[in-house]
Order: C-alpha cells, then structure tokens, then sequence
C-alpha cells in the first residue's frame, strides 16, 4: 500500500503563507504537519480549507495503514466523514476495518455506497463487489424499508440469491439443486463471481477444464480473486500442481484444499506438520524429516535430507549420524552450494574444485559431470570478479578443462573458439575449429567459425567451401551470402595478381549469382568492372567501373575504394580513370562522414599492406583533406584521420588539423599531440625535454582514463624517437627523462599487485598459471598500453619467483615489494 | 521455503528419467494448460522442460541446484489419499477466503481501481 501523496488539489493559489506551507507540507508528504496547518487554516480563514484537511487526513492514514496502524488509519479517515457518514477514502477505511476484525462495520459501510453516485465508476465498481463479498461473510441483517425496485433494493435481492446458493453448496446438495439457484444471480450484478465460482465447483467433479474456464472473467484484483485462486489450486489435475499449491497458499487457501480433497484428520495432520516444518525454514524441515528416517520412504527422506543440506550445512554430521559418511565428492558439492548460498566465492570455488577432483578419479563415466562442474566453475569465474580481476584467464582455463571432459559441448568450444580469435592464439584456434568441425560437420555456428578461420590462413578455397555447406543450410542467411561473396572476390583478388583474369572472371561471376536484386553489392561491382578493365581496356569496361562507383556512393571514398581494389588486384590495366575519378570527386567539399570513410576504406589489413601506395593515394587527396581541417571536429573523432595521414607522412595536413582543433580547444591535449607529431614530421627524437614530459604526462592520464588508444598514439611516437635514437647511437643514455618516465609508470602498475595476492595466486594455482594471471593483470595495467605482451610475461615471471623465494626464506622485517626496485 | 519448485518437481518427473520421459510430461501439462488460457504458467512449464530437455541439463539441475524432487514425492505421498472434490469446504474457510481477497482489493486504494 502507497503512503505518497499523488493527487493534492488546492483550493486555489495559496493565499496565505500558511496556505503555503501546508500546500508544500503535503507535496513533500509530511501530513501531520499538513494537518496541523490545516486546521490552523479552517480556524483563521473559514470552512474553504476542510478539503484540504480531509485530504490531508486521508493522506496520513493511508501513511499509517502501510506501517499495518490500521486502528489509527481508521480514526483518522472517520475525521473526514462527511453527514450521511461517507468518508474520504473509503476503500481504505473498508480495508481498515477489515483488518481489526471489524467484518460487520465494514459490509455496513461498503453497502452505503452501493446504488449512489457518491463513487468515481471505477472505485465504485470495486467498491460493489467489495460490499457483495462482505455481504457473504456477516450476518444478514433486516433493512428497514428498502423499495425491492431501487437499486439497492435490487441489490439486496441479489444478496439473498447469492447467500441462498452458497449455503446450499456448503451443505454438499447436488449439482440439480444448486444450478437453478445459481440462475437467479444475475451476471450483471456485483453477485457474478459467486455465480461463475459456485458453478466451477459443482463442475469441477464432471470437468475440471470447464470449471477452470468458467472463473476466467473474475479479475486478479477482485475480492473473489481469493476464493478464485483456491478452487483452481483444487482443481489441479497434475501432482505437481497439487504441491504447488501446499507450498505457495495462504492459511485459508490450504484449508480449502484440504477439505474439498476430502482427507482425513491424520492426513491433515501429517501434511500440517509437514507444511509447519517447511515454513519454519530448511533446519526445522531436515529436524523434521531426520526424526521420520526409520519410517517408511527412507531413501526419499535420506534424498530430501541431503537436497536440504546446502541451505543448512551445519546439519552435516547430524546427517553423517544418520545415514552414515558422504562421499568425497556430495560432501564437496554440498559445502560448495552452501559457500555460493552465502556469496562466499572463494570456498565455492575452492570447494567445487574438490569436487571435480574427486570425479577425475572415477574415469569416463563421470565426464559429463565433470563438464558441468567445470563450466560451472568458469561461469563463477567470469560473473564474479568480487574474488580475483584475473578471472578472465581463469574462466579460459576452466572452460578448456571443461571441453577436455567433455569434447561434444559445443557451446563451451564455440566460446573457446571466439576466444582464441580474439586473443590472435593461432594454434588453438586452428586445432580447435578443426576438432569441432570433425563432431559438427552440419552445424551452422561450427561452419561460420570454420569460414573465419580458414579465410584468416589464407585457405580461400576451403573456406569458400564451408560458406557453400553454410549456403546450402540456410540459403537466404544475407550475412552468408554476403561473407561468401567476399571470399570470392577475395579469390578473384588472387587470380588477378595471378595475372589469370580469365579465372578472376569466374569468381566474380560464381559472386554475382549469390547477390540479391533488391541489394546488389557495389564492392563486388567494382571488382567485377576492375576485371574487365583489366582484360579489355574498353570503353564499355570505363562505363561499366562509372556505374559500379556510382553505386558505392560515387563519392571520393567510392573512388578510393575502386583504387584500392585495382591497387590489391595488382594495378592490372589502365589506373588513370581512377585517378581522374578521385580528382572529379573531390569537386564536392569535404563532409566529416566523407573524409572518415576515406580513413576507415584505407585502414584495412590490406591497404596495410600496401602502405607506400596508399600513402600515394592519400596525399593525391591534399587539397580535398586541407579543407576538412576546418570542420568542427573533436579529437576523439579526428583520431582516424590522424592515423591516416600520419600513415601517408601528410604532416602539412596533419598540421592543419592540429591547428584548427587548438583554435577551438587549447587545453585539448591530443590535438597538441597531434601538433607536436606534425611539426616533428613522426620523427620524436627531434623533441625538446619539456615536451617529452608534457607527451608522457598526456599518455598517461589517457590510459588512466580507458582511452588506451590515445595512450598507444602517443607511446608509438614516442618509441619511434627511442627506435631512431637507438638506430644512430646505441649507447643512448638510458636514465633519459623518457626512461625514467617509462620506468615510473610500469613500477606503479606493478605496485598494484602486492606480494600477497601474488603469493594467493600461486598457492590456489601453482607457479604457471599464477605468472599467466599477474601477466593478464599487467596487460590491463598502464603498462600494459606502453609494453609488449612478452615483456610483461618477463616481469609476471620474475615476480612470482620473488614471491616464491619469500616464501621459501625465513621471514625478516618488513621489506619493500621486491618489484619496486625495478 | 521458497513456492518456486525445481524442474523436476514442476514437470513431475524423477531425477532419472530420460529424454522421452521429460518430453512426454511437458507436453501433457501443456496440453492441460494450454498457453493461450494461461501464458503464465506455460513460462513455468517451458523453463522446466529447457532446462531438462537434455542429459547434460538434468546435470546441471542436479549438480548445482539443490534439488526438492525427493521432498515432494515426501509431500505427494501425504497427499495421496486426496480425492479432488469429494467433499466441501466449511463455512469458515470460505468466509476467510472472502474476507482475505476483500483485503487485498481494498488495499489496492482507490488509485488503482480498475474499471
């Protein structure tokens, strides 16, 4: 029940500052204090302000009721009875009487709204069958001279019908009986619950679907919903239902299960002793059962004892006692779900680690089992990092233990396998996709992660093979068709460089039946134009290429699209329609979205490839890019073109961006990187002190704050100085201030690990997996932006053999970490 | 205790049984409730079967949850002597049915009066 205020209505604008405060008084739903300003108002400034008291005085006694003061409530809201007794609320003042017991004062109060219009329709509605189900539960009274044709003269008759039909079901007559009675209640009355519900009883013997049917139109938020709800608990055709409803019923609701089941004072007795035990929670319940052990259905009793064990551990021996020692391996269980019950991760996990030892040691029958502990132990792993931040790695390694137990979960292989891919562990995924592929042949994921790992080494014939199984599960799959028609052009690509146009052809052609008229593919049009060109030269082939850009946008990255093409199938043939087509384009001034598809068409895998060309390709774009310097950018968005530019050595352009983003933004540290980069020319080594500090200053809070590829940025220019320096001289000072700060960050990102958790992680894993996990932790450390993944395996190593050099040593005073004397 | 029952207990099937035997119950209570009457309670009856449907997922339900199949055969065995409607209720228990559904429909208030 709410206590907020929701609807205040003022009289008018506060006129007063008392009006004022009580108005604010309600709005922030302290009501007593509203009432007492209330009353000070009806005193000063007339009956105007009784509303709001009532209001106010409502307000407080729904407050009250909330908090279960109900005989409070009650005086309150009799405060606001108007003459004829109507108070303000009067739902609430029912549901206030009904809870002090008051059955009769509250029938008597509910049927003075009953045939008036005192009521909103709804409240009303509510309000009516409110009243008939009271009407049911007290006393029939005499009403002194009511007209039988008002309406609540009618109503009453109706009363009487319902009251007549209940009782003759209470006194068990027959279904010819109780029908006829029933008909006299009409469906239109307040009575219509009592009607439908009595007759779902006396059907329910016959047909229980029927009965349950007839009671649909009784809403959940009827006062008949209760009775409602016990007939269709009793009405259950399955044994399931029949538990669900002991174990989920009111007090009420199970009495009348009981009785319309018909069982006996013993039965009742036993399952009320039964039901008692279970509501007193699971250690009066084991007590309970523990005591019926010698009786029959012991093996239930001992299962259903164990099953309890988990929610109240400290029953163990008292169960050992009874039913003599658990095995290794339930003990374990059973510690292990009481660990997780109480959020104790560590004891879970350590507890379900025991478990699946015990099960190692029972061989293959127990290698389903020992699968679904491990993925258990992995999935703890990955949603509870409360315990350890090296979960990750941890979570990895149970899933491969898992998938050891276990070889045909695929699931767990396909998770394996999207991690290997992520992490770039070639071998694993390789062996992996293979393996799975020999149990799933047919199953789509395996063949999408098959296409992926063979385009990846380069197997584009038999990827292209899987894609076409993949076609033939699920022709119309778009992202099939549309991975296929890369592969093929990828092939095409191949052929091209080759020098086999004829071959090329093929491929294009084998593409273009996969495409879909409604989404034709501009990349594969390109491609299909480039060929030609390529074979013929025609004037056909130009139009054909003119079209296919055209379809790509026809814009400057469409041109530099087509160029790339042309560049990754070997320049075959006649370029300078593409290099007049980009010249064309750049016509149109520059768009943000224009210049970042440009950077994003020039970033893939294989324009790295063929970096000088690309370069070539950027800086014939100058003038074009120039004037997208004087867009808005942020620096945030800037960073592709950045690369791009940085990658084409177009530091003329680069500065201009750099200068323009200053303009708009002098404190934005990235865009004096990217001055400092420009004016440079790349070349860090050029830098002056000041601005090596300032750069290494910059990257750092850049990694602090997540956004590691700034850090990156700045770090690779950075170590360009370094690499250059190191190349003319190398005896270069390494106590250099560019050391020194390097030095500093990855001590404080080792300072983060203590020795302590280092030497937790090396008793709860060993030596190996402990140096994985510190080298995991470091990678996601500042450090891990600035160092490679080697070097950070080197220092985890060395400080897991510290630790265990501490270990071994006699302990001494309090030493400095080890590590901090990098 | 808490009323949510384990999939076992709600499809009324024994921690043993195989695929067939789990099908053959889901089916049958789906076909008592279909979920066009009772969307609810199929949501009950179809995250019971999901999570047994296979062998590897009755594992999983009997591993790592704690299990109430046995005490509801303890239950069912109490209730086996029910004979569904051969008796009536007392005036009583329908007078408190009544009277506890007129309190939770007044405590709705008059704000959430439905009409």
């Amino acid at each position: 029940m709410s206590a907020a205020y929701h609807c205040p209505n003022p009289p008018a604008p506060p006129a007063s500052p008392s009006a004022a405060r009580a108005m604010e008084a309600m709005r922030l739903g302290q009501f007593r204090d509203a009432i007492k300003l209330f009353k000070q108002l009806v005193k000063e400034e007339g009956k105007d302000w009784l509303d709001g008291l009532a209001q106010a005085y409502a307000a407080r006694a729904r407050e009250l009721a909330a908090k279960e003061m109900y005989e409070d409530a009650q005086i309150l809201l009799e405060n606001t009875a108007a003459t004829d007794g109507a108070v303000r609320d009067p739902l609430l003042y029912v549901h206030c009487l009904v809870k002090r017991g008051q059955h009769q004062k509250a029938a008597e109060h509910a049927l003075k709204y009953v045939g008036t219009d005192k009521l909103a329709a709804a409240e009303a509605a509510r309000m009516g069958e409110v009243a008939a189900a009271l009407s049911l539960v007290t006393p029939r009274r005499r009403d002194a001279a009511v007209d039988p044709h008002s309406e609540r003269g009618r109503w009453l008759e109706q009363a009487a019908a319902a009251r007549l039909a209940l009782a003759a079901w209470l006194e068990g007559k027959p279904y010819e009986e109780i029908d006829p009675l029933l008909r006299r209640i009409s469906m239109r009355s307040d009575f219509k619950a009592v009607r439908l519900i009595l007759k779902a009883l006396i059907t329910a013997p016959l047909d229980a679907n029927r009965a349950r049917q007839l009671m649909d139109p009784i809403a959940p938020q009827s006062p008949f919903a209760a009775l409602r709800f016990a007939v269709e608990a009793a009405l259950a055709t399955p044994q399931s239902e029949h538990l669900r409803s002991c174990s989920a019923a009111s007090g009420p609701e199970r009495s009348f299960f009981l009785q319309v089941n018909g069982l006996s004072e013993s039965g009742c007795q036993s399952l009320g002793e039964f039901v008692k035990a279970e509501n007193s929670g699971p250690g009066s319940l084991f007590a309970y059962l523990i005591k019926q052990a010698d009786q029959e259905r012991a093996d239930d009793i001992k299962k259903a004892c164990l099953s309890l064990l988990p929610r109240a551990p400290d029953r163990l021996p008292r169960f050992e006692k009874s039913f003599g020692p658990l095995s290794a391996f339930d003990k374990s269980r059973v510690l292990a779900l009481a660990a997780e019950a109480r959020r104790d991760w560590d004891a879970a996990e350590r507890h379900w680690r025991a478990a699946a030892a015990s099960l190692e040691t029972m061989g293959a029958p127990a290698n389903l089992a020992l699968g679904v502990i491990y993925r258990h132990l992995a999935h703890l792993a990955g949603a509870h990092d409360g315990i350890d931040v090296e979960l990750d790695d941890a979570a990895v390694d149970y899933l491969e233990s898992s998938l050891r137990s276990d070889h045909n979960h695929l699931p767990t292989a396909l998770k394996l396998i999207a991690h290997y891919r992520a992490k770039n562990r070639l071998g694993d995924w390789g062996r992996l996709v293979e393996q799975v592929l020999a149990c799933f042949p047919d199953e789509a994921a395996v063949l999408l992660a098959a296409v992926a790992w063979a385009a990846h080494a380069g197997d584009l014939d038999r990827a292209i093979g899987h894609a076409h199984k993949l076609l033939l599960l699920d022709p119309i799959n778009p992202a099939v068709r549309k991975r296929m028609i890369e592969l093929r052009m990828l092939l095409a690509r191949q052929k091209m460089r080759a020098n086999r146009p004829d071959l090329a052809e093929q491929e294009i052609a084998e593409a273009s039946k996969l495409e879909l008229p409604e989404a034709p593919s501009s990349p594969l049009r390109i491609s299909a134009a480039l060929i030609a060109l390529g074979r013929a030269g025609s004037a056909a082939a130009v139009a054909r290429l003119r079209e296919a850009v055209h379809l790509a946008g026809g814009d400057v990255c469409a041109w530099v699209q087509a160029s790339l093409e042309h560049l990754l199938m070997g320049s075959t043939g006649d370029g300078s329609v593409l290099r007049r087509g980009i010249k064309e384009a750049q016509k149109t001034p520059p768009t943000k979205e224009a210049i970042l598809s440009v950077a994003a068409a020039v970033d893939g895998n294989a324009a790295r490839d063929h970096g000088a060309a690309v370069a070539s390709l950027v800086r014939g774009m100058r003038r074009w890019l120039l004037k997208g310097a004087t867009l808005a950018w942020s620096a945030d968005e800037v960073r592709p073109v950045v690369a791009m530019l940085r990658q084409a050595e177009a530091y003329q352009e680069l500065g201009a961006y750099a200068k323009q983003g200053l303009a708009r933004n002098q404190r934005g540290g990235m865009w004096h990187v990217y001055r400092l980069v420009a004016e440079t020319k790349g070349n860090a080594g050029v830098l002056c002190e000041d601005d090596v500090e300032d750069l290494a200053e910059i990257a750092d809070t850049a990694a602090q704050d997540g956004r590691l590829n700034d850090a990156r940025l700045i770090w690779s220019f950075l170590d360009s100085a370094d690499d250059r320096e190191s190349a003319k001289d190398t005896a270069t000072d390494a106590e250099g201030p560019l050391d020194e700060l390097i030095s500093n960050i990855i001590t404080a990102s080792l300072a983060r690990i203590s020795p302590e958790e280092v030497a937790r992680l090396i008793a709860k894993h060993g030596e190996a997996k402990a140096t994985k996990i510190v080298a995991g932790k470091l990678e996601k450390s500042t450090a891990g932006a600035i160092l490679p993944a080697e070097k950070l395996r080197e220092f985890a190593q060395e400080m897991v053999q510290r630790v265990m050099a501490e270990i071994a040593r006699p302990p001494t005073a309090k030493e400095d970490q080890p590590w901090q004397q990098h | 205790m808490a009323a949510t029952l384990d999939p076992f207990t709600t499809l009324g099937v024994d921690e043993n049984a195989g695929d067939e035997d789990v099908k053959r119950h889901y089916l049958a209570l789906v076909r008592a409730f279909p979920p066009d009457r009772d969307p609810e309670r199929f949501k009950v009856y179809r995250a019971a079967f999901e999570a047994l449907c296979d062998e590897r997922k009755r594992l999983e339900a009997k591993l790592l949850n704690n299990s109430d199949a046995a005490l509801a055969r303890l239950r069912l065995h109490l209730l086996a002597e029910a004979k569904p409607f051969s008796a009536r209720a007392s005036k009583a228990t329908l007078c408190a049915l009544l009277v506890e559904g007129v309190a939770r429909a007044s405590a709705l208030g008059e704000s959430d009066a439905q009409p």
